[in-house]
């Protein structure tokens, strides 16, 4: 269980932003997005055979000439201020056909990579993935923000189109984080490190659905660019979204009149704080919860 | 063995050399499991060695097979006589890197293995009268050199499709690889409505390449009769129901069955064998 390095990069106060893929592929989307656009060179790897099973081999004549493994690559981008270090994860390493990692792979994953991001001098942590929320397809999704420590709180509060737990009618500041993007926050917490997770929202009938939401990924994108004072072009992300907004209108018109007509009245939902009366009822969103859940359920898509 | 490692040694088997045989229990045609037990039977294998399941599979409770429990189980037989070791397990589900090294350690450093030989079943969508063929894949050009004189298709080419993942025994040969084993892994087609069965003539095939390669001289009339049973019974099958005839026949021309002819094929074939043929 190891880390290969082709160079060791002398970094200035580095911010990890690290990602796995998730529902929507949300997160990861947005920070290979800015990876891209900032060119940032690779510069290690976490060794993968202890992690995944094998995604691929080539044979030829007969003779086994390769076996292929999900990347976990490092990257780094200097910059004037904080240099910024990227973690790109291409699968969480899962077992027993799990969705998300959990158990010992996955913490150990997770402080591999955080072995990493110590040594190069980095003592702020990003990490992003998606937030399954109330919300209509056609609407601008908010960022969720989940920081590891209560001194963050007031810098999140600070983000555009942000909102803390607390801020989410019914939760009450509380909730989970599946899988590696949430995991990554306590182990950092674990040590000392400071860590925000940023979920960009999906709407809940979509999360069973094999489609990317780079309408979410755009959001998150936006938080991180602009706490680390960058500018990103976004025209690639927006060209996806176009695509991406009529496979979904597709698929919307194929759900049933009845369940459609429950989910059309989320177009009308503000962003209600939770004192104040939204305009679904927590009953009437109980009741859609119920029958998105028993379509999917019909369907055999959901997670 | 320290405490916590995870294979459980009841006897240590003294080989000069050796070579391993591995066979999934959850093979089609069962052929894994059933080319494995017929080395035991014949070579008079015995049971030195386990791996402990804890880590390698989902102790969520257990499956049920021909309406008994049963538990996951990775057991090494040493066939002392033949210079042998047979490994056979059920696949692991988690940490399969560690899982397949630890088999391999274990061969190397306490059986002297030299070769290891990985055994797998494919589908086939030709009819059972037409000859099984053996396909080979080696881990390193020398075993493939070595292999050219038996009667194997040894020139395989083949890349992972979209949403496929790589067998098992691929991830075997190339730990093995790094660890400077040669290895091959065979491949015998099962016509597809005899895989969730058993597929005598499958095993022979396979039996056959081993008992040449490794010098094993095993008398195969037990194995025989049961190849010409099967082909009796499929045969008797045939001539009692026209609809299993017309599709085999039409298997036998090379025409491509439709998606539903094929599952009543299964259904029926499964039907007639289960009831006795």
């Amino acid at each position: 269980m190891g880390i290969r390095y082709y160079q060791e990069p002398q970094l200035q106060n580095p911010i990890l932003v690290a990602s796995w893929p998730g529902i929507g592929n949300i997160g990861i989307i947005a920070i290979d997005t800015l990876r891209g656009a900032l060119e940032a060179e690779e510069f290690a790897e976490i060794e993968p055979w202890d992690f995944f099973y094998p995604k691929g081999v080539l044979i030829k004549k007969g003779v086994l000439q390769h076996l292929e493994f999900p990347g976990s690559r490092f990257y780094f981008k200097k910059m004037k201020e904080n240099d910024i270090l990227f973690f790109i994860g291409e699968e969480q390493p899962t077992e027993m056909g799990r969705m998300y990692a959990e158990g010992r792979r996955a913490y150990g994953m997770a402080n591999l990579v955080l072995d990493v991001a110590e040594k190069l001098g980095c003592r702020r942590v990003y990490t992003s993935g998606a937030a399954v929320a109330l919300i209509h397809h056609t609407a601008q999704p908010r960022v969720w923000a989940v920081p590891n420590t209560r001194s963050l709180l007031a810098e999140v509060k600070g983000y555009d189109n942000t909102v803390l737990m607390s801020d989410i009618e019914g939760r009450g500041g509380q909730g989970n984080i599946t899988g590696l993007n949430g995991l990554l926050l306590g182990v950092a917490r674990r040590r000392g490190l400071e860590a925000i997770c940023l979920m960009g929202e999906i709407p809940v009938y979509l999360q069973g659905l094999a489609v990317s939401y780079p309408r979410a990924s755009k959001a998150v994108l936006e938080v991180i660019s602009r706490r680390l004072g960058i500018e990103i072009n976004m025209d690639n992300l927006d060209e996806l979204d176009r695509k991406v907004q009529r496979k979904v209108e597709e698929f919307y018109q194929q759900i049933p009149l009845e369940i459609r007509g429950q989910l059309d009245r989320l177009k009308h939902v503000a962003y209600a704080q939770p004192a104040e009366p939204g305009p679904i009822t927590q009953e009437e969103e109980k009741k859609i919860m119920e029958d998105v859940e028993r379509f999917f359920k019909k369907r055999g898509g959901a997670d | 063995m320290n405490p916590g490692y995870p294979i459980r040694m009841h006897k240590k088997p003294v080989f000069p050399q050796s070579s391993l045989v591995l066979g999934w229990r959850q093979d089609l045609g069962n052929l894994g499991r059933k080319v494995t037990d017929y080395l035991n039977r014949k070579l008079g294998g015995e049971e030195f060695a386990g791996v402990e399941p804890e880590d390698f599979f989902p102790l969520d409770g257990v499956a049920i097979e021909d309406n008994v429990a049963r538990f996951p189980e990775s057991k090494f037989y040493a066939c002392q006589e033949h210079e042998l070791v047979v490994f056979q397990s059920d696949s692991p589900g988690a940490e399969w890197y560690r899982f397949l090294n630890l088999v391999l350690e274990m061969a190397e450093q306490h059986c002297r293995v030299r070769e290891v030989y990985v055994l797998g079943a494919m589908i086939s969508f030709s009819a059972h009268t037409t000859p099984r063929q053996l396909l080979a894949v080696v881990n390193t050009t020398g075993m493939k050199e070595v292999l050219s004189q038996y009667d194997l298709a040894g020139d395989v080419d083949y890349q992972t499709q979209p949403g496929e993942r790589p067998t098992l025994n691929s991830f075997l040969l190339w730990i093995a690889r790094k660890r400077n084993i040669p290895g091959v892994s065979l491949w015998v087609p099962i016509p597809f409505y005899l895989a969730a069965m058993e597929d005598a003539q499958a095993r022979k095939k396979v039996l056959s390449f081993l008992d040449e390669r490794l010098n094993l001289r095993i008398d195969f009339s037990d194995l025989d009769h049961e190849v010409v049973k099967q082909n009796e019974q499929l045969a008797r099958a045939r001539s009692r129901i026209p609809q299993i005839n017309e599709y085999i026949s039409r298997l036998e021309s090379n025409l491509m069955l439709s998606e539903e002819e094929n599952g009543e094929l299964i259904t029926r074939i499964e039907d007639f064998l289960r009831e006795g043929g």
